[in-house]
């Protein structure tokens, strides 16, 4: 699953901390999410989406596996 | 904010109790080690219980003493400890550990089986003290080293 989450924080000139302590993860989380590493949680993944009030799936790129 | 405040108080609550049962185990294996003479088993086995739950009390009240005067240290000690990539990566670890160590002692459990039916020999206590031994250190082992392997690599 890919996602914009970086462009949307340097977008809004936010830091991996201060984006972390806005939806309570630990900044390692959002590296992780940023690189694509890690996939979030539904609930995670609604707090990012209402923080840049954007949806979720405007964030987060789904890409079914190539067979 | 109080949610954090309920965690941080929770967690120096459960360290205290864990301070108390450990130096109240500490007095009665030290005062056992006096009074009781003939002993069927060391009695030191119960003091270094207590030492154990004194460890971890004390650790737990270190460990959050600090969060309780600074809101924002006690904030970033309960967002850390209740990550969800921090949680499924202990839950991941602990699922592993939790295989290695069924499967020494199932080995074990096995050995037992054969030796009394005489289609093996009986470990000597040494062997049974180092097996047992491994059967608590490997799998913490295990437990480490997934934590950091998926640490680095999630």
């Amino acid at each position: 699953m890919k996602n914009i989450l970086e462009e949307l924080r340097n977008k809004r000139g936010l830091t991996q901390q201060e984006l972390a302590d806005q939806v309570e993860v630990s900044r390692q989380t959002i590296i992780s999410l940023e690189n694509g590493r890690y996939n979030p949680s539904i609930l995670l993944a609604f707090r990012l989406a209402h923080l840049f009030q954007m949806k979720i799936e405007d964030i987060f790129v789904f890409i079914p596996e190539e067979k | 904010m109080s949610n954090t405040k309920n965690w941080i108080e929770k967690r120096m609550k459960l360290g205290w109790i864990m301070l108390i049962i450990g130096v109240t185990i500490c007095i009665v294996g030290i005062t056992s080690e006096i009074k009781i003479t003939n002993r069927p088993f060391d009695l030191r086995i119960i003091t270094g219980l207590g030492i154990l739950f004194m460890g971890i009390g004390i650790g737990q009240i270190v460990r959050y003493r600090a969060a309780t005067k600074d809101g924002v240290i006690a904030k970033r000690i309960v967002i850390e400890e209740q990550d969800e990539r921090s949680v499924l990566i202990r839950a991941k670890a602990g699922n592993r550990a939790y295989w290695v160590s069924m499967g020494l002692i199932y080995i074990l459990l096995m050995w037992i089986s054969f030796a009394s039916n005489g289609r093996l020999v009986y470990p000597d206590e040494n062997i049974l003290w180092y097996f047992l031994a491994l059967a608590i250190v490997l799998p913490f082992g295990v437990y480490l080293f997934s934590i950091i392997h998926d640490e680095r690599s999630s």
